[in-house]
């Protein structure tokens, strides 16, 4: 055990050589503090972002409850007993077409909310009095549009508009609203006032309407007995659903987990792979001091101290990088305000939490340790006895029992630390898992290749010799630089295909499959009229029309499928909410049934259910489940005949759930419509919608391109999150050619006694690099097919395609700024002054 | 008078049972207390072997080693490096100073590494002994090879070893500055009866010493 003076010693002694040897140290320094940044803000802007939605869970949720009663309104006697608990806002949202008059129309996210709206936080809107006219002191019909409309339909205040047929003015534009909707950030939202909804009718022309009451509650002391109380007076009917502040903001929070558990693992990337150079550079010190040492060792000093000293040093770089990169984070925040839409709302505030700096400085501790392990324990391989023959032989990582032990425990804990803290265990674990496997299977690669060279060396040329010799040495480039370089390498790769495929289903694939138009909000009389008002525009349209209706899924054997299905099942939408089924007498044949018979037509006293398979199997269905289905307050139960293959991909009218026809004709229903034409869009949109005001007419192209837009960005944040990786092998790939430059301006400064001129040694050098990069990028690019290949096929379902250009630009830049880097890192070894060797200098 | 280092039948090998190498071949002897016995003999005899073995650098492949009384062989690395910093001070060669360590840091290690710390005055008044208080702040590369060879010396002393092992410590230095340091060790050694042991090539220096021990092919000659 040491004392306080011997620990007074350490921190003495440590200070003073990093002080005296910082420059030896950069590369732990810059890659520790490149990769703990990333990290530190990863953690600080989610950790505000959750801060944010926390403190406004109320103003996000719109009230103390939000009680949803669907298509129908909620009964007098229960408004009446609400109304009692404090102060109520009723909103009405439907989807339907916004025309600007005369001109092109959108399609719409459209509330129409009453004068007690907002609750709680307030609209901003453009006249600030915008909101505060529509809701209490409008002279004419009025709707509030949000940005997205505005630039769409080239909209200013005072233009008139129609919704539903009914003509509305363009009161102002919506900057943001407390209650944040993602329609209202990402896609185009209006507002209108509720009485004006009501006067017009305007939630009679449509059948899939949601009706959402926010109260106030009475300032009383018990708020959780109001909130029971509430349950209770509405737990009757099951078509009503309640959430509270703490359920708010979930779709946002569920963005915020999956890209900061991404980040993470890229942080965590970068450390590995920083941890790679701290291994390497520590290696190298521990060589480049071998007599310092051993002379330590003469006067007494045993290995555990030195060790020690070296290890405190480590962690003096890991407190100070790590402290750096926290203060940096922590006012990320500020800069991610910037980021953000303003449409959000969200003014994110910096917040210092002494745990959160503990949460980043344990992973960069766990991370040093693991990878200074091996390096610092080969001091014990250092033998004083040198001093006396001077013959000191460089050391290599040290693998012993004991240190297998600690490193395999300190690895079990670095990614259980990570994997508990993600929402994602699985994912999180397979990625560790697949990035430790790539680790060996690039170490086995330079091993590979060093084996290969050695078995056919037989080149002539000077150049040749001299990179193959470079390669076959002791101290070769070629493990550290496949493993690092590689790893970036595979991850950017692999990042660059699955975003590319995505890019490609979205602008070629699902176009050439999609119709150009959907229809929605066609009443049963009207579709008819439709169809032939559409055939006289083109004659050579295709037109499909399905019928549906609204419904939601109870349960399942009796069991309310709450219980069932958790919130994190990949099927778990189907039985969130309301949803459309449709219904069918004969199977559709782009639908496959998988298991299974289609039902006898004509059986009107029960019901039957055709399942798509892939939620069927995520939800755990079996054939001949019961199914119980409330349609239009009713619950009805159905019995599992078949599953379907349905592919969702070509955006046609797919439903999750198919019931018999037989059954289906007594529901109300409406109709749903595609239409593919060789006429413009455009064109057929607004003579629809001028006819039929009622019917959406929704333009594919437009949402493509909006995925598409939303997917550049992604694919755009994604790959220069993993450039970061790619920056730390290149760093750790510098500062390993930096440490080998005594050896090689020795090496180059022979050659150039025995008559080696300086063409030949940098073209021995190019070659080196280029049979390095050209080995590793061949694993690379093999991992990286095979890992999006599973992402593509597996996981998003679609086809995987490979891109050329894009492999060629990715592999030929990275390799056009490594060789430059290392080029520059080895300036002083091209034309080394003889006179040094002479002296023995 | 008690025996400083004891050497019983110790014997040093290297290399595979099939082509051992003997460094050493069953020698005994023992210097006393405030003895200073120079080892000569030719290149590749054992004079440095017997060094390291007596510093605990080296395990003997048989025999006994006693430092003041104490076996040493088959004592752990721990305390070796215990009974090492608390009984001997070696000289080398090469003097091996650490480099980004100025002559008062290099001289302080060695106190340092036996838990005596804030002693700067005390270093500081040995390396004055030794003409050296101009050069304290000095980093090695900044101090010529006597000096360096100086401070080297001071850095063995500070401890007040009770044993010197010195391996050929003016090998690397000129006729002027090798009687400097050898008039250093031995005055040091005569001044607190402390045991040197010297390996050396050089003849007139091995006379000077109260006994020499002669090596041969391993073997006491």
């Amino acid at each position: 055990m040491l004392d306080y003076q011997q620990l007074l010693f350490i921190h003495r002694y440590a200070l003073r050589d990093i002080t005296r040897s910082y420059k030896k140290l950069w590369v732990i320094s810059t890659t520790l503090f490149i990769s703990l940044l990333l990290l530190s803000l990863t953690f600080s802007v989610k950790h505000s972002l959750s801060n944010e939605i926390e403190a406004n869970s109320k103003e996000l949720l719109g009230g103390d409850i939000q009680i949803s009663s669907g298509i129908e309104p909620l009964q007098g006697l229960i408004l009446e007993q609400l109304s009692e608990l404090g102060q109520i806002s009723e909103t009405v949202s439907l989807a339907t077409m916004l025309s600007k008059k005369g001109d092109t129309s959108v399609f719409v996210d459209l509330r129409a909310v009453d004068g007690n709206y907002p609750l709680y936080g307030e609209m901003k809107t453009i006249p600030a009095n915008a909101g505060q006219e529509l809701l209490h002191d409008a002279k004419r019909p009025t709707v509030l549009i949000n940005e997205n409309i505005q630039n769409q339909l080239r909209l200013n205040i005072a233009d008139e508009v129609v919704i539903m047929g009914q003509d509305f003015v363009v009161g102002g534009v919506i900057a943001s609203v407390p209650d944040l909707a993602q329609s209202a950030v990402f896609g185009e939202f209006a507002i209108i006032n509720k009485d004006q909804f009501d006067e017009f009718n305007i939630g009679s022309r449509d059948s899939f309407l949601k009706h959402d009451y926010r109260l106030k509650l009475n300032q009383t002391e018990d708020d959780g007995k109001q909130i029971e109380l509430i349950k209770s007076i509405v737990e009757s009917d099951k078509n009503i659903n309640t959430r509270l502040p703490k359920d708010s903001g979930q779709s946002l929070r569920r963005i915020i987990d999956n890209f900061s558990n991404f980040l993470n693992l890229v942080s965590v990337s970068a450390m590995i792979i920083a941890g790679i150079g701290i291994s390497n550079t520590l290696l190298s010190f521990v060589n480049q001091r071998n007599i310092s040492i051993a002379v330590k060792k003469s006067l007494g000093f045993s290995s555990n101290i030195i060790q020690l000293i070296y290890f405190y040093e480590i962690l003096l770089i890991l407190i100070f990088t790590s402290i750096l990169a926290y203060c940096i984070g922590v006012m990320s925040p500020l800069l991610a305000n910037d980021l953000i839409p303003k449409s959000f709302d969200i003014d994110l505030q910096t917040s210092f939490s002494f745990i959160s700096y503990l949460n980043i400085f344990f992973i960069g501790l766990l991370v040093v340790l693991i990878f200074s392990i091996p390096s610092l324990y080969s001091i014990s391989a250092i033998k004083a006895v040198a001093l006396f023959r001077n013959t000191f032989q460089p050391v290599s990582l040290h693998f012993s029992a004991k240190n297998i032990f600690y490193l395999t425990l300190l690895v079990v804990v670095l990614v259980g630390y990570f994997v508990f803290q993600t929402e994602q265990q699985f994912f999180t674990l397979l990625y560790f898992m697949a990035f430790v496997v790539t680790i060996f299977i690039f170490y086995g690669v330079s091993r590979l290749l060093i084996s290969l060279l050695k078995r056919s060396f037989d080149f002539s040329s000077n150049s040749y010799k001299i990179a193959y010799r470079n390669i076959v040495a002791k101290k070769s480039l070629a493990p550290i630089m496949t493993i690092s370089l590689g790893i970036g390498l595979t991850l950017l790769l692999t990042l660059s295909f699955v975003a590319n495929n995505l890019k490609h289903e979205i602008s070629q694939s699902i176009p050439s499959m999609a119709p150009d138009m959907f229809f929605v909000s066609i009443n049963k009389g009207e579709k008819d009229d439709l169809e032939s008002f559409i055939k006289s525009i083109d004659p050579n349209v295709e037109l499909e029309f399905s019928p549906m209706a609204s419904a939601s899924f109870v349960a399942l054997n009796g069991t309310p499928i709450e219980e069932i299905v958790s919130g994190d099942n990949r099927s778990s939408w189907i039985v969130r909410g309301d949803r459309r089924i449709s219904w069918l007498e004969k199977p559709n044949q782009d639908n496959l049934i998988v298991r299974g018979e289609w039902w006898e037509p004509g059986i009107q006293d029960q019901m039957f259910v055709s399942m798509d398979s892939r939620a069927a199997f995520d939800l755990g269905m079996k054939l001949n489940d019961k199914i119980t289905l409330n349609i239009l307050g009713r619950d009805v139960i159905g019995t599992v005949k078949n599953f379907r293959k349905v592919d969702y991909r070509d955006i046609s009218i797919n439903f999750a759930i198919i019931i018999n026809e037989a059954f289906a004709t007594k529901l109300p229903y409406e109709y749903i419509g595609t239409l593919k034409s060789e006429l413009s869009a455009d064109t057929i949109q607004s003579k629809v919608i001028g006819k039929f005001p009622n019917i959406s007419a929704i333009k594919i192209d437009r949402i493509l391109s909006k995925v598409g837009e939303v997917l550049n960005k992604i694919f755009i944040a994604v790959t220069g999150i993993s450039l970061i990786v790619i920056v730390i092998g290149l760093i750790v790939i510098v500062s390993a050619v930096m440490v080998q430059t005594t050896f090689r301006r020795y090496n180059n400064l022979i050659y150039k006694i025995l008559g080696v001129n300086f063409p030949t040694i940098l073209k021995a050098m190019t070659l080196e690099f280029a049979i390095i990069y050209l080995t590793l990028i061949i694993f690379a690019l093999t991992v990286a097919m095979m890992g999006s290949y599973f992402v593509v096929e597996n996981i998003l379902l679609l086809s995987w395609s490979f891109d050329p250009s894009l492999t060629l630009w990715i592999v030929f830049s990275t390799a056009a700024v490594s060789f430059l880097l290392i080029l520059i890192a080895n300036r002083n070894i091209f034309n080394p002054k003889v006179y040094p060797l002479i002296r023995n200098e | 008078m008690n025996a400083a280092i004891q050497f019983n039948d110790v014997s040093l090998t290297y290399g595979p049972e099939t082509d051992l190498v003997k460094v050493l071949n069953s020698i005994s002897f023992s210097v006393n207390d405030d003895e200073i016995v120079s080892i000569v003999g030719p290149s590749g005899s054992g004079k440095t072997s017997i060094i390291m073995l007596a510093a605990g650098l080296e395990r003997a492949t048989q025999g006994s080693i006693k430092i003041h009384g104490q076996e040493i062989t088959g004592v752990k690395e721990n305390e070796l490096s215990d009974i090492r910093r608390k009984n001997i001070g070696i000289v080398f060669q090469s003097f091996y100073l650490i480099p980004n360590l100025t002559a008062l840091e290099n001289v302080l290690l060695s106190l340092e590494a036996n838990q005596k710390y804030n002693l700067d005055s005390e270093a500081k008044s040995l390396l004055d002994e030794f003409g050296l208080s101009h050069r304290i702040n000095h980093l090695p590369s900044e101090l010529s090879g006597g000096e360096q060879q100086r401070v080297a010396i001071a850095r063995a002393l500070i401890n007040r070893p009770k044993i010197i092992l010195a391996d050929e410590p003016t090998g690397n230095l000129d006729s002027a500055n090798s009687n400097t340091m050898i008039d250093l060790l031995f005055d040091y050694s005569r001044k607190s009866k402390t045991s040197l042991v010297l390996v050396t090539h050089n003849n007139p220096l091995a006379e000077r010493c109260d006994r020499i021990i002669e090596l041969k092919d391993g073997k006491i000659a």
